[in-house]
């Protein structure tokens, strides 16, 4: 039988698939609809410091091939997050990743603080396409100079793993990727959604209130192949990879790519059985492709001659 | 929000299917997990084609249930791509669907009359809870409005359980000649203040507003079934928020239509447009 576990720097998970941020919940939602504990990890829903009652409605749309999306980081907040929603995460057989949202580098470290004597979380997902409210709403993961200021800082507040989840909103994602590793993060998630935009032309309004949108689904996933392929040949950093990614061939491309592990996102809100059912079928790709262990597949891309 | 575990992603094979107005359909279900675990107001989560379009699941109320028999139904119109995928289903076909989702109505103890009223498609989940309200005794009366006779639907399924609804279409095609709203305040003002009399209804947006604006105006408490946007349906999307009119616990100034809704007291949430 292949054997699925995985490596993203330090940490080792039991296979490759993980859930993404803001299309899980908390887990306990989904009770009932999937087995928690098939997965690689759990990813949280973004967290921040406060309590955060999200955007107005409309919140979402669906477009061909993928939905927009502007939640609004809602969430109840680290100290309730701790209270209410831990405990049941922290019980799972499956690693746990925080996902954190913060305006500012001290928004990350005070949620950290709050995170940091709590057992059982396996490491924390940054949220570096939050709004700088120090740069004019510039997204952290932007602008490389300020990726690394921001990881330098929450770096010396913990000695779990960390994983910057970057944007693909920008021209060269390597430098960014680059940053995010000289400032010492320990892998980076590639991508959070594509900006986008949609327009009801009966009522002349943005379909989406909040106007520009995140872009999400199987219609974003040759540009997030792109730039894990981008990351993969220039920086030497774990990837964990996120687009679209539907099913095993979906997952299949990012691994060999080279990502060392993938995230299952706007698949969960159709069929919330997709994760679980992909490392099935990747166990048995493995199977037929003869392939002993997951790191003869990551990033086992072949060039043409 | 309160836990609700019963639910699941089910495999249905399909029943039967009729087009019960026009462009309205009702298809039947065979599910003996969802048809036993569902309350009148609930709604399911149905993916109407096999493939990536559309890529998002359509929420349908559950609009009646027979548990013994092991089936439910769903009624819908044609207004997109997704409903009209869901019109040529045939006996046989198979679709995934996830439920029952949702709080459905609340039937408070006190309830001796119920007033259930639909505006158009909004009659979808009141011959479920009209049946269980019959069931129990409680005294049951029915409006439903339309635009025209032809957009009328499931009045018979009230008349098999006796009840005779009062119809009113705004082209006077069939009962009285307007809005539903003018012969439920006649009704209205003579039950006005009862501690005992209930208003359950469904209906698009403006309807709502109406019927929120009678039960405060009649002392009435009602509530409403409402209609948004959903991805998910169970709570992880976050997609489906309505604002609330009153603060809560956390400070959250949104309630979620899929897991705190679709049912809400009628003053428990702002209606837009």
């Amino acid at each position: 039988m292949a054997d699925l576990t995985t490596t993203i720097g330090p940490l080792q998970l039991k296979n490759p698939v993980l859930v993404a941020s803001g299309t899980f919940g908390y887990g306990q939602e989904v009770v009932g609809l999937m087995d928690l504990n098939r997965l690689g990890a759990v990813v949280t829903k973004s967290v921040s410091l406060e309590p955060r009652p999200g955007n107005p409605p409309p919140r979402i749309c669906e477009l061909p091939g993928g939905m927009l999306n502007s939640i609004g980081l809602a969430n109840v907040g680290v100290e309730a997050f701790v209270e209410q929603k831990l405990p049941f995460l922290a019980a799972l057989d499956t690693k746990l990743i925080v996902n954190i949202a913060g305006r500012t580098p001290d928004d990350y470290v005070a949620v950290i603080h709050h995170l940091e004597d709590q057992p059982n979380i396996d490491g924390y997902e940054l949220n570096f396409s939050c709004p700088n409210v120090k740069k004019g709403g510039l997204e952290f993961s932007q602008d490389p100079t300020t990726t690394a200021g921001v990881v330098n800082v929450i770096r010396k507040q913990t000695q779990r793993p960390l994983i910057a989840k970057l944007t693909p909103n920008v021209t060269r994602i390597r430098e960014i990727a680059q940053a995010a590793a000289d400032g010492g993060v320990d892998a980076v998630s590639l991508i959070n959604t594509l900006v986008g935009f949609a327009v009801d032309v009966e009522t002349r309004r943005p379909r989406i209130h909040a106007g520009a949108a995140g872009y999400s689904g199987p219609a974003i996933k040759p540009v997030a192949l792109a730039k894990v392929l981008e990351v993969a040949e220039h920086v030497d950093i774990p990837i964990i990879g996120i687009g679209g990614i539907c099913n095993v061939t979906d997952a299949l491309e990012f691994l060999i790519t080279g990502a060392c592990a993938i995230q299952v996102g706007t698949a969960n809100f159709i069929d919330p059985g997709s994760a679980p059912r992909i490392v099935d079928e990747l166990e048995q790709y493995m199977n037929a492709h003869k392939l002993a262990a997951l790191p003869e597949l990551i990033g086992s891309l072949k060039k043409w001659s | 929000m309160s836990a609700l575990p019963s639910r699941a992603v089910c495999d249905c094979p399909v029943d039967a299917i009729t087009e019960v107005a026009d462009g309205t359909h009702l298809l039947r279900f065979r599910s003996p997990v969802i048809s036993n675990q569902s309350l009148p107001g609930q709604f399911v989560n149905i993916k109407v084609s096999g493939g990536q379009h559309p890529l998002l699941r359509r929420p349908f109320s559950v609009c009646r249930v027979n548990a013994r028999e092991g089936w439910f139904e769903v009624l819908w119109k044609v207004v997109g791509q997704g409903t009209a995928i869901m019109a040529q289903a045939r006996p046989g076909d198979t679709f995934s669907v996830i439920g029952p989702l949702g709080r459905g109505y609340t039937v408070p103890e006190s309830t001796r009359t119920a007033l259930l009223v639909g505006g158009g498609l909004g009659v979808a989940p009141l011959p479920f809870l009209a049946e269980n309200l019959a069931a129990a005794g409680t005294s049951v009366e029915v409006y439903v409005g339309a635009r025209s006779k032809g957009d009328l639907s499931m009045l018979e399924a009230f008349g098999s359980l006796g009840l005779e609804p009062v119809i009113a279409t705004e082209d006077g095609s069939v009962g009285a000649c307007g809005f539903v709203t003018a012969p439920l305040t006649t009704r209205l003002k003579e039950l006005q203040g009862a501690p005992d009399a209930h208003l359950f209804s469904c209906g698009p947006t403006g309807f709502l507003k109406a019927m929120t604006a009678l039960s405060k105006q009649y002392e009435i408490p009602g509530q409403i079934a409402i209609e948004t946007v959903m991805a998910c349906g169970f709570g992880i999307c976050v997609g489906c928020a309505v604002p609330a009119k009153r603060q809560v616990g956390t400070g959250r100034r949104y309630k979620l239509a899929c897991i705190d809704g679709p049912v809400f007291d009628s003053d428990e949430v702002e209606l837009d447009g």
